[in-house]
């Protein structure tokens, strides 16, 4: 297996302007990826997988410790990408142009950026929908438009943070779906925050458990033998299910005793 | 069996949703209406108050001289057009406003964008900003007349600084309420704060921006008429003052309905520019 980031001791402290208080979000994380897993970052609430993420973007610096990637960014081309919760698309940008943002930003001309924006739009089976503006689509659409824009930049990693959070089950069903046949039709990888352990388990390969407050890698769960398509019923995924929410229950309860004691 | 298809038209989220009428035949199903009664209301409404107004002043109830008929403003209204005298008046107020507005809003706009973007330049303009708008911008055009002269100049001053301060209001509140994740996501996919700025917060702004023009289309056609009452021979205000020291009261109402209609149509020009401009703006597409 290919190493292609590093994650070494990292911590991250928060200052809060308002309280004058510090919070201790990360704790010495100590993680690799491996080109082309699907890693699953799965904790409860606050446990920081968000901001290990938005560490990974390189969109702020951790306190101590360091990231480092295998490949070198070059041409201005970013090593990762984020498909967020809100979807975050340009609602003044039509689905195409939302796609070619980042090629468009590299100042690429403006038919080899659509040529390349219409192979990823076909991908996460949106053709016929190219100019339509955002708010004219649903959000299970929304969201393929945002996984089509961050395939489109052509990242190393691409970085999810809770993408199917605010869909309705049977949207996230399907495109959960098309999630994993995405990731192994473009062999790219994905870190994937989560706090739902049915994803984790039909998503994963590898499953980072976190621990809250400050948040360290209480687990690493390899599940790359489970066989796909899964499904929650079957029995070894009940199985990682139920040690999953075992160890959650015991995360969760840690820090409703320490809420109380406060 | 009832079906609701009341809801299946129109723009809807998805589009791929579009139903086939197959299977309905015989249901009475809700139509385009070809005439709608609104309008029809909305259409008599006007001409009943002409109308109303044309026969109250026949018979004699009220005297000409506070309200001519609308008929005989018309003859007027067709004589100054046939002679020059309008059409001049308003070239004159439209080059004076015209000049006040562009530069007013382009001002407004650009400094909006910086103001709302950065803190530094925030704090610097916000003090002027919160002791200059409460003036009324019409109380300012004595002291640019002193300034910059009885000539237009003053005018235009008067009219660009009565813009600018709705246009840069309202541009900076549309840059502060620009979703940050809609930022975050751009430096993500590789953008440079330049490209930040010109390919995110302008756009971002934008309908709020239009917000500010259509305000301040407002302001600047009272103000064209509030410095057309002194150190002009030229122009609608100037006009409509001169009519009224006259008594030549069907020119009055002329040149006043002339200032209506310059409202409306600017109010219409901005609209068609907005939708060019922000097609994907909610209150475009409510419109």
């Amino acid at each position: 297996m290919e190493n292609i980031c590093a994650i070494r001791n990292l911590t991250k402290v928060f200052f809060v302007e308002r309280t004058g208080e510090y919070v201790h979000a990360l704790d010495r994380i100590d993680l690799d990826l491996n080109r082309s897993e699907f890693l699953i970052l799965l904790g409860p609430s606050g446990c920081g997988k968000s901001t290990l993420l938005f560490m990974l973007s390189g969109l702020d610096h951790p306190t101590s410790g360091e990231i480092t990637f295998t490949e070198k960014s070059h041409d201005n081309k970013r090593l990762t990408c984020t498909v967020f919760q809100e979807y975050a698309l340009f609602p003044w940008r039509t689905v195409i142009d939302n796609v070619a943002f980042g090629p468009e930003m590299r100042r690429v001309r403006k038919r080899a950026r659509y040529r390349e924006a219409e192979r990823y739009i076909e991908l996460v089976n949106l053709t016929g929908f190219e100019t339509r503006f955002p708010n004219e689509l649903s959000g299970g659409m929304r969201q393929r438009v945002a996984l089509a824009r961050a395939l489109a930049n052509d990242p190393e990693v691409i970085l999810f943070d809770e993408p199917l959070a605010a869909l309705d089950a049977q949207t996230r069903r399907v495109l959960q779906t098309e999630l994993v046949s995405i990731w192994s039709k473009t062999k790219k990888t994905f870190v994937y925050v989560t706090h739902s352990l049915e994803e984790a388990v039909l998503l994963g390969e590898r499953i980072v458990l976190m621990s809250s407050r400050p948040g360290r890698v209480k687990e690493i769960i390899d599940i790359a033998d489970i066989p796909r398509p899964r499904s929650t019923t079957n029995e070894r995924e009940v199985k990682v299910l139920a040690m999953l929410a075992e160890h959650i229950a015991a995360e969760v309860d840690k820090s409703m005793r320490r809420e109380r004691e406060l | 069996m009832t079906t609701d298809v009341s809801n299946l038209g129109g723009r809807q989220a998805g589009g791929a949703l579009a139903v086939e009428l197959t299977g309905l035949e015989g249901l009475k199903l809700p139509r385009k209406s070809w005439f709608p009664r609104s309008t029809v209301i909305r259409v008599l409404s006007p001409l009943i108050l002409l109308v109303a107004w044309e026969l109250i002043v026949r018979i004699g109830k009220v005297g000409e001289i506070f309200l001519p008929p609308p008929l005989s403003v018309l003859r007027v209204f067709v004589r100054l057009t046939a002679d020059g005298t309008l059409p001049y008046a308003i070239w004159m107020s439209f080059l004076r406003t015209g000049q006040g507005f562009l530069y007013g809003s382009l001002l407004g706009i650009i400094v909006g964008l910086f103001v709302g973007w950065s803190q530094i330049i925030e704090d610097i303009v916000d003090p002027l900003v919160a002791a200059i708008y409460p003036i009324p911008k019409s109380a300012l055009f004595p002291l640019f007349m002193l300034w910059f002269g009885l000539g237009d100049p003053s005018k235009v001053v008067t009219i660009l600084v009565g813009v600018l301060f709705l246009v840069l209001i309202n541009t900076v509140t549309g840059v502060k309420t620009l979703n940050p994740i809609l930022i975050r996501a751009a430096r993500d996919l590789g953008a440079s704060e330049r490209q930040i700025f010109l390919k995110v917060v302008l756009p971002g702004a934008l309908p709020n921006i239009f917000t500010g023009l259509r305000l301040g289309a407002g302001i600047a056609l009272i103000l064209v008429f509030v410095t057309e009452l002194e150190a002009t021979n030229s122009g609608l205000g100037y006009l409509l003052w001169e009519s009224y020291q006259l008594m030549l009261v069907q020119q009055m109402f002329a040149c006043i309905i002339t200032f209506g209609i310059l409202g409306i149509l600017s109010t219409w020009f901005i609209q068609w520019l907005e939708k060019v401009l922000c097609p994907w703006s909610t209150t475009v597409t409510r419109q």
